[in-house]
């Protein structure tokens, strides 16, 4: 199985299950044929990361793409998180326009209608029009509101790519062990079954669906899979696995809208500044190649809008012990973000502040969408 | 001296989420060091006699916070941090609390400030950093100054001749001895191998060792698998509180004898900031909370190489990550340097804002086998001012630090 294969199966596995066979036929063929309105991606480098570490002067060679994109485009230099700074309230916030107050984890959805759903019910689209692709696995409920007037009817397909991998395995490894699971076409296979059964069940660890086996098959199993992931098509890190599922969700499906979050950078936590700014190098490649996948993308070139933001930024070096590791002091260097627009038609950058809240009714300003009242307020500069 | 039973924090003039965080830090009070406990005994006395109208401002955020009958007196729990995490007034009440430290503790440093005694911390590099002196220590270059040394040309000589000044170690002295008659918990050394711990087997040292807390590690990751198995465990919260449960065995370190610093290295590698992973992390977060929290006379800090991570190995966060994927374990030379010169910043930075450390601690930055050391140090240390005569021999480095710690 080839890369392309993985992700193509992983995209069409989950069409599936949201829409009956014929249906998915016809939504198909509408996709032909509808409207060449505006498309919006949203970006967002989960995790967070510091401005020193992207467009201060002494950041740019961890961005070179988005530094290069950067003339093309128009950016915000001061784009503050005045929130939460946990990830999914930041997300959140970012995703609804009003400042998120809710678990930190993930087990409550956001209080206020999300962009997904008010896109939905406003422009009556489909439920393959909003997508969020998530590295963040506490993420599973960033599509849809606890709204009384909305929810995950009217939501976003939520992709968690890492999931999707973690349940192939676990899949895989319920499996009698006389199955001949210890042949890679056997690993392969199981991760098909998975992928079209959805992807849904966050766990914790990798094995929790193998500790029956004999130890001998679970280690087979995982060098089957290591094999399969350091293979010279496979990708290395979560963020690679999100955006190939991305990028397959853009091709197959062409949503209008969509949330692509990378958190690679959340490594910042294990204390290693090396591979934070590996992480940051990736999240800037992987960006770039968003981009470039919307200029080839028919569907997407010449009308689409990409928006790309830190969710927060991470603790100062002088102001707070071990910096960069933590996000949680409310500090300039945690609150301090920026953001690029690419694809709005406009050049430029201003030292306006803006906020994160100011993104959603941004989006929705640019789709076209009559939006209820939000906190934030959409930025002119991306409407003229 | 410390008393053997905490202080009071029930005062009614100050506000509940102050007082509360005073009484939360005195309900551990067997597991706080000399220093801690000398600090709560301090904060008390001084809030005892504050003025109530030093407290206006907190108790009107309070107040919009919709604190009043939502906060139990007395405790500062889970639920009071996410209350207050999430609340719109968070930013204001933790400027607030800010600005009320910034008033006491210069108040409370004073006494500390005028006793204040010769303090070392040395900072040592393992040899196979793949850069020159040029390169190293970039982000304190601002402070203190090169010392060109006449490095030996046997490389296992060099630690022995710093920290014993002899190349042989039986028959020079180590450094923690020179601040022998300090008090308890006075002399740590903590690094990711056991080369110098063994060099200076000295009584009395806390000795922490990551390689050494193998037993521990491992045991510890197989229980956070376990329990985030267990489905009753909702969320990173609860698991930290369940964690705090797992107590260090007395044959895992050779300090489970001790309950304190039990306490203090499980608290350590389950602080969620890759203690567990990465050894470098260790050192460092090791190292931080010893200063922030033991206030060390001598402190001596071993680095190592740290291991390249694997791919995807962010999936087996609690897995022994030589054991996950059959992937060959590789050391990260690069990635490591590209790591310590963060990590010399931020223990440098945790000392030297402490008021124990200020003006009389001298900080030595080596790095095996280097020909340049980094000294930020204050005046009257004997090294301090640029010698006419060139280079410094390590002895002639043991013996200026020996000589500074004896007073």
């Amino acid at each position: 199985m080839r890369k392309r294969d993985f992700v193509k199966l992983a995209g069409l596995g989950i069409a599936n299950r949201i829409l009956p066979a014929p249906l998915y036929g016809f939504w198909q063929r509408a996709m032909e044929k509808q409207s060449p309105g505006r498309r919006v991606i949203l970006v967002t480098f989960g995790g967070g990361v510091r401005y020193s570490e992207t467009f201060a002067p002494e950041g740019l060679a961890n961005i070179r793409r988005l530094a290069a994109l950067r003339e093309e485009g128009y950016f915000f230099r001061a784009c503050r998180n005045e929130g939460v700074l946990s990830h999914f309230n930041s997300t959140a916030s970012i995703v609804t326009g009003d400042w998120q107050r809710v678990d930190d984890f993930g087990f409550e959805p956001p209080a206020s209608p999300t962009l997904f759903e008010l896109y939905r019910k406003a422009m009556k689209a489909g439920p393959l029009d909003a997508w969020v692709i998530a590295t963040n696995k506490s993420f599973a409920s960033m599509g849809a509101s606890s709204h009384r007037d909305y929810g995950p009817t009217s939501g976003a397909n939520v992709v968690l790519p890492k999931q999707l991998l973690l349940d192939a395995v676990k899949d895989v490894a319920r499996k009698p062990p006389d199955a001949g699971l210890a042949r890679r076409e056997e690993v392969l296979r199981g991760l098909e079954n998975i992928l079209h059964e959805g992807y849904e069940g966050v766990g914790w660890t990798i094995f929790k669906g193998g500790r029956e086996l004999n130890r001998h098959v679970r280690e087979t199993l995982t060098g089957a899979l290591a094999e399969f992931i350091n293979g010279p098509d496979a990708p290395t890190s979560g963020d690679e696995l999100t955006f190939f599922i991305a990028r397959e969700v853009m091709r197959e499906f062409a949503p209008r809208l969509m949330l692509v979050n990378f958190w690679d950078m959340d490594v910042a936590h294990w204390g290693s500044y090396s591979l934070y700014l590996q992480a940051i190098t990736r999240t800037d490649r992987l960006t770039g190649m968003l981009w470039d996948e919307i200029q080839s993308n028919k569907h997407y070139k010449d009308n689409t809008t990409l928006l790309v933001l830190p969710e927060l930024g991470r603790d100062g070096d002088t102001d707070t012990s071990n910096g960069f590791l933590n996000h949680r002091s409310g500090d300039p260097s945690c609150r301090h973000t920026w953001l690029l627009a690419l694809g709005a038609g406009v050049k430029g950058e201003t030292e306006r502040p803006i906020r994160h809240i100011d993104v959603a009714p941004t989006v929705a300003a640019l789709l076209g969408m009559r939006a209820p009242a939000m906190s934030g307020t959409a930025a002119p500069e991306l409407l003229r | 001296m410390s008393q053997s039973t905490p202080p009071r924090a029930d005062f009614g003039h100050v506000p509940v989420t102050f007082s509360s965080y005073l009484a939360e830090q005195l309900r551990a009070w067997d597991t706080l060091f000399p220093a801690e406990r000398a600090y709560l005994e301090r904060l008390s006395a001084y809030l005892e006699k504050a003025p109530a109208a030093m407290f206006d401002p907190l108790q009107e955020i309070e107040r919009k916070m919709g604190v009043a009958g939502k906060w139990p007196r007395g405790r500062f729990t889970l639920e009071q941090v996410d209350f207050l995490n999430r609340n719109p007034h968070y930013p204001e009440w933790r400027a607030e609390i800010a600005r009320l430290f910034s008033r006491i503790d210069p108040v409370l440093d004073a006494d500390l400030a005028a006793k204040g005694r010769p303090r070392l911390v040395v900072i040592i590099s393992p040899a196979e950093l793949p850069v020159g002196p040029d390169r190293m220590w970039t982000r304190l270059a601002k402070q203190g100054r090169r010392v060109a040394l006449n490095a030996p040309d046997n490389l296992d000589h060099y630690l022995p001749l710093l920290l014993t000044g002899n190349a042989d170690p039986a028959k020079g002295r180590c450094l923690p001895s020179f601040a022998a008659n300090r008090p308890s918990y006075a002399t740590w050394v903590i690094e990711t191998g056991e080369l110098i711990g063994a060099l200076c087997p000295t009584p009395g040292a806390v000795r922490l060792s990551y390689e050494l807390l193998r037993g521990f590690r491992q045991r510890l990751m197989q229980e956070v698998q376990r329990i985030t198995e267990d489905k009753t465990i909702k969320g990173p919260r609860q698991l930290s509180e369940r964690l705090k449960t797992l107590k260090l065995h007395p044959s895992e370190a050779g300090l489970a004898g001790d309950a304190l610093l039990g306490e203090f290295v499980r608290a350590t590698l389950l602080a969620g900031n890759g203690t567990l992973l990465i050894n470098n992390t260790f050192v460092e977060w090791a190292s931080v909370q010893a200063l922030r929290r033991a206030r060390p006379d001598v402190l001596i800090v071993g680095f190592g190489i740290r291991n390249k991570m694997k791919p995807f190995s962010s999936m087996l966060i609690f897995h022994d990550q030589d054991r996950a994927t059959a992937i060959p374990t590789q050391a990260d030379m690069l990635g490591s340097y590209v790591d310590l010169e963060v990590l010399y910043q931020y223990i440098w930075q945790e000392a030297a804002r402490r008021v124990e450390y200020r003006n009389n601690t001298a900080y030595l930055f080596t790095a095996i086998g280097m020909d340049e050391m980094h000294l930020i140090a204050p005046p009257d240390f004997p090294l301090a001012q640029p010698a006419s005569g060139g280079r410094s021999s390590l002895a002639a480095v043991h013996e200026a630090a020996g000589k500074w710690l004896a007073g």
